[in-house]
């Protein structure tokens, strides 16, 4: 029951509701009382020859009464309890989602999407089910549970009520026991279809190979075996599951037995009446409910609890990254300093970055050339503050990157990521991500310089073309040119271009070089790139390995020498021609 | 919409019979579930009726024959014992039932897709794919586990029940008909509103979802252009509108479903009631009626809450089935062997004869290609994306069906081999080399029973994996990991190398890769590529130039076109692209 405590507060906020609805649920579980009793008095009636028109009247009249009463008060709290419960789970995930936007890379690098997902939805569910079933069935479990027994026991008779109630805890246990052992069973079940999942996936991802290879039967048989393991788990599922019902059944018949056996005593004894016992088998069953809520309870309120504290752990991450006190909020602006002495992602990894040194006067390239692995993409995501840099430091007009607001900071800069990721939304949004009230001016402008705005107008519904899944797939290339637009969009004074030509051919990363350099004005930029075309004419170079800059200089000079650079370059050239049959498109 | 609403419903008849077909494999066990419902359901409707019996016949008239009154007792609880049997039986004998039939819909839709041209797959999103093969087969099983098994168990129970009152009293059994058409209201009309109200509260759920999905994989770029505030105003809004759409099925559920279902139970009793009552005034009443009636009653409406529940996951399930069913009745399959002579491949020289092909009718991405490969050389295809090579590869590999010109093996029509034939004698190397979840054997032998351990290991030494797999903790029975992420792109290429040496094919495909591997691997990899191409007949596209120096000869395509063609030696003379290529390749070697 820790998990009502856990939630007090949202219980306490919403007080009234609350009361109001476990008010109306125990009136609508009081109406509930009324047709068993009035039954028993008719039933005497008839069977003594008193009933008259007048009384059967107002008998029934009353019977009606309380039927509509009940579906009044149902309709009540059901309202109540289960909407506050929803707003419950709608509030948490506004929670969750607002913490997720403050959350650096370091959470999650250390999450699965699919992980948070699941906190998002299932965890949420669990507690929204704790706090509204949970609420209904202790409530039911307690009140009506205590009403029909003071009803069977102060109407009827109370030794009649004990006896019939032996039965009772059993089923009760029973029903809770098999909740957990449907939860483990349930979790097997779910993991088998799971393994499918991946296996029809690998399937679907891998085709060429099995067809290449002829595999298709293997995978075939493969397939049946395992669908088959999904079944027999299943059926051990059904087993338990299968239990629920004829259990009832079982216990229920057995007080049902009980009543008539011991009831039938008392009726010859003259403790009771034959309507009295009539009415008494009619309180039994209403007994079944709130029997069985008390142990489905069990397993709502010990999946609430679980899922409550996966959440609130997850709520209670603090960002790594925040802004210093008295934070400056102007936007950087001027010359960039890198003075890193090391970085490394947490302290019991190894170091990314080593003694970087240099300095960028404001307007001037750089490029930044090297292995994957080599440190490239770290280097530019310090200035991003995506992550912060321990030993060392970054300066923007002699200040701190770390003295700005991360805000003001970031709005200084434009940034186009390595994996060109673009939202489920139009292309001019998408373009205008950073800036959305921009005018349609601004995007085409931007759109241009990125040398997208042909490729979009080409697209059947133009900028309004949705991207993604739902809308038209672009080539990788179209992609990293709208994000590329989309860093524009804001005119950075620094931009930072992250391994983000890969995908164009070699004209269209020249045109959009061309571009920038003419646009750019006293605009700073960062490149990274494996191909060395993309920052070949850039004002400064530097080539890292390991985290370390091992050739410094401009195009010509590192052509000067004979290290990586030189090689390197010479390989590419080669290999543009091979790829490209030496025919120039 | 509206017209198009009636076809619509047709076909939902359709596939709802289609699906119901499945069941016929499972007739005896069907049958068998059948009858232990019915008895059941009998044993179970039987309860109030010797309750009946013992009130009238031995209470009120207090008569106590106690021999007769212990057999009673003892019906009633084995009755009860009994009905708890049967139906715990019968659940899983429908369950039981219901996974096989989603089973067999699974293998079955699995083994089509096995079937599938690749031109099918080209156009299908992997994604939507798999959903159909799990999750709509999932939606499927819903139907038959819970939705058809309640429905069934549930209308068993209330017939029983009528067939229980109409024993008990003819007159006021009649009189509870009137129940029925109410109950069929309540029933249609929450299936009509619900079917709405819970279709937009799914989307909205998927929404809801699927932004979140979004907003968590483009985290950084929300924070670095600083969208946090915004994202999360659109998160709050669309979370505020499933909210509101929850709250409209709850509203729905509370008015139309237990509270409703509750008013006719009370509806039902004045009936009874008034009706016994009525009667009272003028003749004389059995009370063990009355009894059982007002039980039976009581047990009426729990089948109708269960089946009104169940409604609305109905609508749901036809249009997963339909989706299925589409995916089945696919016709675009793969190219298989066509007539029945048992050729097969011996010496390996592969001819086009005039190829022209294109993947959607319109564009020709090959334009009339005709080279020969003699047995045991290699041919070289260069040129850029979208000239044509991978096309030239998917075809050879039978994955599509050639329409103009031909492809020969040893002389005979690439369209007469078995595909066991082709797969055994042409071996593909990918790219992107594919790497099972499974562990390094697995992914060399693929299935293949025919290949044992040692060719295995003899493979691996062939094309030099061996060195790595050797260091591996486990070595040859070394765990992989989702698609292999814990080796580097250099192994995964020689791994993919030892797969296809494993079949020792006479044939050898090879789409090179370009990736960046460092020396010490790109040194193996060129060597073992040397290796695997001896005394093969190979057609390469072509990346490394130690690959295109060796070879045999050379095609450059340009736009579907072979533009250069020629060795080695007479390109050189040719003094045009192979020339220069060779004039670089040499300034990189002196300097």
């Amino acid at each position: 029951m820790k998990v009502f405590i856990d939630l007090m507060w949202y219980f306490r906020q919403e007080k009234a509701k609350y009361i109001w609805g476990i008010v109306l649920l125990m009136c609508s579980s009081f109406m509930s009382m009324v047709p068993p009793f009035i039954v028993g008095v008719i039933v005497d009636d008839i069977r003594l020859h008193t009933l008259t028109s007048g009384s059967l009247f107002k008998w029934l009249s009353i019977l009606i009464i309380s039927g509509f009463a009940a579906y009044g008060f149902g309709y009540g709290w059901r309202m109540l309890i289960f909407g506050s419960s929803m707003n419950l789970a709608k509030l948490l995930r506004d929670r969750l989602f607002g913490h997720f936007t403050k959350m650096t890379s370091h959470f999650y690098s250390k999450r699965r999407i699919g992980d948070l997902m699941a906190h998002s939805t299932n965890d949420i569910r669990a507690v929204q089910e704790a706090a509204g079933d949970g609420i209904l069935m202790l409530v039911d479990s307690i009140t009506m549970g205590a009403m029909v027994i003071v009803a069977m026991a102060a109407i009827i008779d109370w030794r009649l009520t004990i006896i019939a109630l032996i039965p009772m805890p059993f089923m009760a246990w029973a029903i809770s026991h098999y909740g957990n052992l449907l939860h483990k069973n349930f979790h097997d079940a779910q993991a088998a279809f799971s393994e499918l999942n991946d296996r029809v996936q690998e399937n679907v991802s891998g085709v060429r190979v099995i067809k290449a290879f002829g595999e298709e039967q293997a995978e075939k048989e493969n397939f049946r075996v395992q669908s088959a393991d999904v079944v027999a788990k299943n059926i051990k599922v059904a087993k338990v599951d299968a239990l629920f019902d004829p259990t009832i059944t079982f216990f229920v018949g057995l007080s049902y037995f009980l009543t008539l056996v011991f009831g039938a005593i008392f009726v010859v004894h003259d403790s009771i009446t034959i309507g009295e016992l009539t009415s008494f088998s009619l309180y039994l069953g209403q007994l079944v409910w709130p029997m069985l809520a008390f142990g489905i309870l069990f397993n709502i309120v010990e999946r609430g609890r679980a899922s409550y504290d996966r959440i609130r752990q997850l709520l209670k991450v603090k960002p790594d990254i925040v802004d210093r006190p008295n934070a400056l909020a102007k936007v950087p602006s001027g010359d960039i300093a890198y003075r890193i002495e090391t970085f490394r992602y947490t302290e019991d990894t190894p170091v990314v970055l080593k003694n970087i040194a240099f300095d960028l006067k404001q307007g001037q390239t750089i490029g930044i050339v090297g292995k994957t692995g080599s440190g490239k993409s770290t280097l530019v995501k310090l200035l991003l503050r995506e992550m912060d840099c321990q030993a060392g430091d970054i300066l923007i007009g002699g200040t701190s990157i770390y003295d700005y607001k991360m805000s003001s900071l970031r709005q200084a800069i434009g940034y186009v990521p390595q994996d060109h990721f673009l939202f489920s939304a139009t292309v001019a949004e998408n373009i205008a991500f950073a800036k959305p009230d921009a005018t349609l001016e601004e995007i085409y402008e931007a759109a241009k310089l990125a040398n997208i705005h042909e490729d979009i107008l080409a697209f059947k519904e133009g900028y309004d073309t949705v991207v993604g899944e739902r809308g038209v797939t672009m080539s990788g290339g179209q992609k990293q040119r709208v994000s590329i637009a989309r860093a524009l969009l804001i005119n950075p004074e620094i931009l930072i271009l992250d391994d983000s030509l890969s995908a164009v051919d070699a004209r269209t990363e020249e045109a959009i070089l061309e571009a920038l350099k003419r646009n750019r004005q006293n605009k700073t930029t960062f490149i990274t790139a494996h191909r060395l075309s993309a920052i070949q004419h850039a004002d400064i170079i530097i080539v890292l390995e390991n985290g370390e800059i091992i050739e410094h200089g401009t195009h010509a000079e590192l052509m000067a020498e004979d290290h990586w650079y030189r090689a390197m370059f010479r390989r590419q050239q080669l290999e543009s021609f091979v790829v490209q049959g030496g025919i120039s498109s | 919409m509206n017209e198009s609403y009636p076809k619509e419903n047709l076909a939902r008849k359709k596939v709802f019979r289609r699906l119901l077909s499945y069941t016929k494999p499972h007739k005896k066990q069907l049958a068998f579930a059948f009858l232990i419902l019915f008895l059941a359901t009998g044993a179970d409707l039987l309860g109030p009726y010797i309750a009946k019996v013992f009130i009238d016949d031995y209470l009120t008239p207090r008569h106590f024959a106690w021999q007769s009154l212990t057999g009673l007792g003892i019906i009633f609880v084995l009755l009860y014992i009994g009905t708890a049997l049967f139906h715990y039986l019968q659940i899983i004998n429908f369950q039981t039932v219901a996974l096989k039939i989603i089973q067999q819909l699974r293998v079955d839709v699995f083994n089509k897709v096995q079937h599938l041209g690749l031109s099918f797959f080209d156009k299908t999103p992997g994604g939507s794919l798999i959903s159909r093969i799990t999750n709509d087969t999932e939606a499927i099983k819903e139907l038959f586990v819970t939705v058809l098994a309640t429905l069934v168990q549930s209308s068993v129970m209330l017939i029983g029940i009528f067939i229980a009152m109409f024993a008990l009293n003819v007159k006021v059994a009649s009189f509870c008909l009137i129940l029925l058409p109410l109950l069929f209201v309540l029933m249609y009309g929450y299936k009509k509103l619900s079917a709405v109200v819970f279709r937009t509260t799914r989307e909205k759920l998927s929404q809801l979802n699927a932004r979140l999905n979004e907003s968590l994989q483009g985290m950084t770029i929300i924070q670095a252009m600083r969208q946090e505030k915004r994202l999360r105003k659109e998160f709050g809004k669309t979370n505020g509108e499933h909210n509101h759409a929850s709250l409209k099925s709850i509203k729905l559920n509370s008015l139309l479903l237990r509270p409703a279902v509750q008013v006719l139970y009370v509806l039902g009793l004045v009936l009874v009631l008034g009706f016994f009552g009525v009667r009272s005034f003028d003749s004389v009443i059995s009370i063990g009626v009355i009894y059982a009636f007002v039980n039976y009653l009581d047990r009426f409406f729990e089948p109708v809450n269960s089946m009104m529940q169940q409604l609305t996951h109905f609508q749901q399930a036809t249009v997963s089935a339909e989706r299925v069913f589409g995916l089945l009745d696919e016709t675009e399959m793969a190219p298989t062997k066509i007539g029945n002579s048992a050729s097969s491949i011996q010496e390996g020289k592969i001819e086009f004869k005039n190829v022209t092909f294109s993947y959607d009718g319109k564009t020709d991405v090959l334009k009339n290609i005709s080279f020969v490969a003699n047995p045991g050389e290699t041919v070289a295809l260069v040129g850029h994306t979208g000239s044509g090579k991978s096309s030239i590869i998917n075809l050879l590999m039978r994955f599509y069906p050639i329409e103009k010109g031909d492809i020969t093996i040893d002389g005979t029509s690439l369209k007469a081999f078995s595909d066991e034939e082709l797969r055994k004698n042409i071996g593909l190397v990918l790219q992107d080399p594919f790497i099972f979840a499974g562990d390094v054997k697995s992914n060399i032998r693929l299935n293949n029973r025919n290949i044992s351990d040692e060719q295995i290991v003899e493979a691996a030494k062939f094309v030099q994996a061996d060195s790595f797999i050797e260091k591996l903790p486990k070595t040859y029975d070394e765990p992989i990991g989702e698609r292999g992420s814990t080796f580097s792109s250099g192994q995964r290429q020689l791994l993919s190398f030892a797969r296809t040496m494993a079949i020792d094919p006479r044939i050898l495909v090879l789409d090179e890769a370009t990736a960046n591997v460092d020396t010490e691997t790109e040194e193996a990899i060129q060597t073992a590529l040397a290796k695997m191409r001896e005394g093969r007949t190979t057609i390469a596209i072509a990346h490394r130039l130690s690959t295109i120096q060796d070879a045999d000869q050379i095609l450059v395509l340009h736009k579907g076109e072979i533009v250069e063609r020629g060795t080695h030696q007479e390109l050189l003379a040719f003094k045009g692209l192979y020339h220069k290529m060779y004039l670089l390749q040499q300034g990189e070697v002196a300097s």
